[in-house]
């Protein structure tokens, strides 16, 4: 029991850690194809990875201790939330009773917090306008994270993410219910924001419409290289949370050796969310700056509204 | 929670997201339309009433709905609008600060007047938990939400439109008070079609209602 539990585990984390830059190659391969371009290799991240490893890293005079080690830090919260919530095994594993649904969104602020923070720590005047941009998003977007998150928790009165797939699996029925659509319409709004898609941000050279791309702006070399292999992990943990816990509940194997078909589930998921993300990404313009704020202001009322509302309805 | 139950709260959810995508527009031509889809959705709910109760009388009440409130109203306040001003639109909207305003009025005025006054009401109602009143809660929003709508907004058509929005919450109020007394959609509906044509005078008469310009002497 506790081999298969070991095995698990490494499974997830391994897992998680080795395959989160593949679905930014594929989104990145498929966004071309749609727009009659070759396209990169879906491999791409990980060449760029490769690269960024092995150059110079060049450290700014003014930058303090937090610019230079967060992103180690960045990449261990991310590891440890990779442990906690149900990502690829349905089940508990090693390290998942540390912390349940809403630690995970705690862990999740912290990580935006520390980043914000290493930014500032830069001496850079550009990343601190950068910083200060994130921040003036971030308030709704971290309010919306955990509001989802109880949201979730109220539908079996439990904040445990792996009680929550075991009841929704079961009761097929509640995943129509006002708080679970509402809560995953929620959650898909905030997973477009965190991970940079169009019509909220658009990464690349446009930097006037950097968000979060901003604040690595100082970084270069091998603390880019983890900064950015953070960021592919949150994209990863961020999207299974959603494919899991809110949009597809079911089709996970918990069983020794079962287990090891999750990995195939979660690609071919994964897929699923990758092509609705691209039918919005190649359809839906860039927002303005200052629109981001208003996206992000019904997201936030999508959660809490519906929250209040099931609180009466139940 | 039953089948038809689900079906029957995502509805008005939806009639109150509706609500908030009024809210959220600066164009007066999506207005309407967001009314129109609005006035659909109460529809869809009372031939879903009906279908369950085996009623003709929310199955008229539905048809009317669709064809005087979706059509009608949508029609005369498209008719207002200017040929050539289509894109005529209420500028310096700052959504997220409404939202935010909106949500906290929403739910202190919502969750209080529904704790104080309608939760100790008892439905005769299909719905399963028959006997709780917690379905009232979607009504409730929404005429607050129109409410909001009329105060936060300049143009008149704009207040028009929470005006109708008001009626709207109305008729879904008195269809889940079960046995619906039909002339209360049809006063509402009269009520509707004479603001909706003393309105248009208005529309013509005065474009835009500038804060506090009514109070002065």
């Amino acid at each position: 029991m506790a081999t298969t539990t070991l095995v698990e585990t490494l499974t997830q984390y391994f897992f998680v850690i080795i395959s989160a830059p593949l679905y930014s190659g594929i989104l990145g391969k498929l966004k071309a194809m749609v727009e009659s371009r070759h396209g990169p290799s879906i491999f791409q991240p990980y060449y760029d990875l490769w690269k960024l490893f092995r150059k110079v890293t060049i450290i700014p005079a003014d930058s303090g201790v937090f610019f230079k080690y967060i992103p180690y830090v960045l990449f261990g919260i991310y590891s440890l939330i990779a442990l906690i919530i149900p990502v690829l095994i349905p089940v508990p594993i090693y390290f998942t009773a540390s912390g349940d649904f809403l630690s995970g969104a705690i862990l999740f602020s912290l990580a935006a917090f520390l980043k914000i923070a290493a930014a500032i720590n830069s001496g850079s005047n550009y990343v601190t306008l950068g910083a200060s941009r994130t921040m003036s998003f971030n308030f709704l977007s971290e309010g919306t994270l955990i509001t989802v998150f109880i949201a979730v928790s109220l539908l079996t009165a439990t904040n445990n993410p792996y009680t929550t797939i075991a009841f929704l699996t079961s009761y097929s029925l509640e995943n129509l219910s006002l708080t679970h659509m509402f809560s995953t319409l929620a959650f898909f709004m905030l997973f477009l924001y965190e991970t940079g898609k169009i019509p909220l941000e658009s990464s690349g050279l446009q930097e006037l419409g950097m968000i979060d791309e901003g604040l690595n702006y100082e970084y270069s070399g091998k603390l880019l290289a983890v900064a950015k292999w953070s960021a592919y992990i949150k994209q990863y943990l961020l999207g299974s949370v959603l494919l899991n816990v809110f949009l597809i509940p079911w089709g996970l194997f918990s069983t020794s050796p079962l287990f090891l078909l999750d990995i195939p589930v979660m690609l071919a998921k994964w897929m699923i969310l990758i092509f609705i993300v691209l039918i919005v990404e190649t359809t839906l313009a860039k927002l303005r700056l200052f629109r981001v704020m208003d996206y992000l202001a019904i997201a936030f009322t999508f959660s809490i509204l519906f929250l209040i509302f099931v609180e009466v309805i139940q | 929670m039953n089948y038809i139950d689900s079906v029957v709260y995502l509805i008005s959810s939806l009639i109150a997201i509706s609500a908030f995508y009024i809210q959220g527009q600066e164009f007066i031509v999506s207005m309407i339309r967001g009314q129109s889809v609005q006035s659909v959705l109460i529809a869809v709910l009372a031939f879903i009433i009906a279908w369950e109760e085996r009623s003709i009388d929310f199955f008229i009440l539905g048809a009317l709905i669709i064809v005087l409130r979706a059509f009608l109203v949508n029609y005369f306040l498209q008719k207002r609008i200017p040929k050539q001003k289509s894109y005529i639109y209420e500028g310096r909207v700052s959504l997220s600060y409404l939202f935010l305003v909106d949500l906290i009025f929403i739910v202190i005025s919502v969750f209080i007047l529904y704790s104080i006054a309608f939760s100790g009401i008892f439905l005769h109602s299909f719905l399963e938990n028959s006997g709780n009143s917690s379905v009232l809660v979607f009504p409730i929003t929404l005429f607050f939400q129109g409410l909001f709508l009329i105060a936060s907004r300049r143009t008149t058509f704009t207040q028009i439109i929470g005006y109708v929005e008001e009626e709207n919450s109305l008729v879904l109020f008195a269809m889940f008070l079960l046995p619906i007394p039909i002339i209360i959609e049809a006063s509402v509906f009269l009520d509707v079609l004479a603001l909706v044509v003393i309105s248009s005078i208005v529309v013509l008469e005065k474009f835009t209602h500038e804060p506090v310009e009514e109070l002065r002497g």
